[in-house]
């Protein structure tokens, strides 16, 4: 028996795991058979083959051992023998820290490379959660986290600016399309769609609102966007935090109802889509009955339906498309953004691998908030560089804003020389007796993870 | 035969049998103990996918080896994997047809097929003890009972190698050992890793359930283009 005296947040922590774990999580944390054959699936491995220490398996034991020592039997009797260990001190909750966060991206390339089926993520949020709740966590996550509990959206956009950049974009498309009529209505009641979007789009590219509303209203859509509960980026999926998913998730849904909207449109955002689609009626602990969707399944309907023209030899630019993981393997949408993709572009081209075996963009799981752990994460990103190059293309399409930032960061890092956009992101020329069509895409904005700082 | 191989072959294995389905109980109790987390939200994903086909997927996943990348660029690894666990199957059954239907091991044909299939095991094993000993990422993963489990059960395929043929008149010292070792590992598994057969099931089910109704799974191929 050990006579170390434990800190007050890991005794904190390890009650917390306690109240966390579930069938599944227990499951994933007992099954582990140490065979490595998640070794080779992450792109923090391949990219520091001589480190064993980013292994998925070694990094789940980081927090496996903990759970062995204090929830399981053979680890409670005989620690030293099944590699149970419990913590201690405040360094120790750091360096879990490190791991947890720097890391791992949640991607989950390893849970699907995994023979038993253990869900490496999942218990990785988990335990970013419990250090998160005893106060240990990148500074990035902190503020961010702050900015979506008390203002209401990560990047702390007020609710007066908000407003201001709603009405600005609709001016711009009154003028752009030349039609009185094409406004962005906010708070309309009884419209078929709300448009939620990430804050991103607000305060660093905020035609993509404008390009979504060209969108719906050429489209004819009877939609709106919401004054509130906006903000369908949720910092908890990232964070660990179900308080802060719930909370972020509900206030979407509680507007949507209270506007009586028919559909819930989520726009490209791998994190928000997921947090808001499949994550949030979980978190919250709610029976969401407004269907929700991404706005890359209604531009594609409304090309399907003939509701908007494209016209593909407006884009003879090389293209290839980054499946964002949250989308991807957590979301299953892998196929609607192909298909709108080859209806807009002559010359596309597949990355390998892809779909559900995409790698991550590496910015994922928060990353971008997290500037301490930049040099490793450009370092992780090489796996990915080398995808892009392998393509050839000129440009690189994702459907998620934080693959934008991190595509983006690596492209620079790596001189890559390609440029980077989302579906959206399409600039629109109108054709005003048959619909839209779609010209060259529009490079997004730069963004540098020092904006995070 | 011997008292004392009599009791190897019966007594022993029941007791240690029923040991192991004792505590087999206990664990599995204690894992439905922990609530099972829920799926609120509409399903996700291209029309036909479901929970149930990602349950039966994913239960099947191990035996697809082009579904997992993982499996798929390391063939000769699944192999392996395949050899081994069938040797565990032969090694098992094994124990059970000696004392209670040998007269299946008077054919030679199956003498064979059970000598083959447990030496091949017992090379896998041995391959396996290399492996995890020279490869830098699986010694910072394995624990002591990583290596022992390995070892027992290289060891005990050794061991039921050469009890196949079941001729306790020319010696009994291979059979008692097999049958000793065999009663050990009975009772060793609940405790150890080597009882991830019985998560299996679980953890597989699990993320099937998820991933199916997400419309992860099936896992869509790489399809390069």
């Amino acid at each position: 028996m050990t006579n170390k005296k434990r800190s007050h947040q890991a005794e904190v922590l390890i009650e917390g795991m306690a109240e966390k774990l579930n069938r599944q999580i227990v499951g994933s944390l007992v099954a582990c058979v140490h065979c490595g054959n998640c070794t080779r699936s992450c792109h923090y491995v391949l990219t520091n083959p001589d480190d064993p220490t980013f292994a998925p398996a070694y990094k789940a034991d980081r927090i496996r051992k903990i759970f062995k020592r204090h929830f399981d039997w053979t680890g409670r009797v005989f620690p030293w023998w099944v590699g149970a260990k419990s913590i201690f001190t405040v360094e120790e909750l750091e360096e879990l820290k490190d791991i947890v966060f720097g890391k791992c991206t949640n991607c989950r390339r390893c849970s699907i490379n995994c023979p038993m089926g253990v869900d490496y993520a999942t218990f990785n949020r988990m335990m970013r959660g419990l250090l998160v709740s005893v106060g240990i966590m990148p500074e990035g996550v902190a503020v961010v986290s702050k900015d979506q509990w008390e203002i209401g959206n990560q990047m702390g956009v007020l609710p007066e600016d908000y407003i201001d950049t709603i009405e600005w974009m609709s001016e711009e498309m009154q003028s752009e399309l030349d039609d009185p009529t094409a406004v962005i209505p906010i708070d309309k009641m009884d419209a078929d769609i709300v448009y939620t979007i990430n804050p991103r789009e607000v305060k660093y590219d905020p035609r993509t609102i404008s390009d979504a509303g060209k969108i719906f209203h050429l489209a004819g859509e009877n939609w709106t966007m919401p004054s509130e509960g906006w903000d369908m980026t949720n910092f908890g999926l990232f964070s660990g935090d179900d308080a802060l998913g719930g909370a972020v998730a509900g206030r979407v849904y509680e507007k949507a109802k209270e506007l009586r909207a028919k559909k819930i449109v989520i726009s490209e955002c791998g994190h928000g889509y997921r947090s808001t689609r499949c994550e949030g009626p979980n978190w919250a602990g709610m029976d969401v009955e407004i269907p929700m969707e991404s706005s890359v399944i209604t531009m594609l309907r409304y090309v399907r339906e003939g509701r908007i023209k494209v016209d593909k030899t407006r884009n003879t630019k090389s293209y290839t498309f980054h499946d964002s993981c949250n989308n991807a393997r957590s979301c299953g949408l892998f196929e609607e953004p192909r298909e709108l993709l080859n209806l807009v572009v002559t010359d596309f081209r597949e990355m390998y691998p892809n779909r559900s075996e995409n790698y991550c963009c590496t910015g994922g799981g928060g990353a971008m908030s997290m500037s301490e752990y930049t040099p490793l994460r450009l370092k992780s990103a090489k796996i990915k560089a080398d995808q892009l190059i392998e393509t050839g293309a000129e440009v690189v399409v994702t459907s998620c804003h934080n693959c934008v930032d991190g595509l983006t960061d690596l492209i620079k890092h790596y001189n890559l020389g390609m440029e980077v956009t989302q579906l959206v992101n399409m600039e629109s020329e109108v054709n005003k007796g048959s619909g839209f069509n779609v010209s060259i895409p529009r490079r997004s904005i730069a963004l540098s993870s020092n904006d995070f700082k | 035969m011997s008292e004392a191989l009599h009791f190897a072959e019966h007594r022993l294995q029941e007791t240690a049998l029923l040991i192991m389905a004792g505590v087999y109980a206990v664990r599995l109790i204690w894992l439905m103990r922990f609530k099972a987390g829920k799926e609120r939200q509409a399903p996700t994903g291209l029309p036909g996918t479901t929970k149930g086909k990602g349950i039966i997927y994913s239960w099947a996943n191990i035996f697809m080896p082009w579904s997992m990348e993982s499996a798929r660029k390391h063939v000769l690894m699944w192999f392996q994997f395949g050899i081994f666990h069938m040797g565990v199957t032969a090694a098992i059954a094994l124990s059970v047809i000696i004392p209670y239907a040998p007269e299946v091991l008077e054919i030679t044909l199956i003498t064979t097929i059970f000598q083959v299939v447990i030496v091949a095991a017992f090379i896998v094993g041995i391959m396996r003890i290399i492996r995890r000993i020279s490869i830098p990422v699986l010694r910072a993963i394995s624990s002591p009972d990583d290596y022992f489990s390995l070892i027992l059960l290289t060891v005990w395929f050794f061991f039921a190698a050469f009890s196949v043929p079941n001729r306790w008149q020319e010696g009994e010292t291979f059979l008692l050992t097999y049958f000793w070792l065999t009663a050990f590992f009975l009772i060793y598994v609940p405790f150890s890793k080597i009882s991830h057969y019985l998560y299996y099931p679980f953890t597989r089910y699990y993320l099937g359930k998820t991933m199916g109704y997400r419309g992860v799974f099936p896992l869509r191929g790489t399809r390069r283009g």
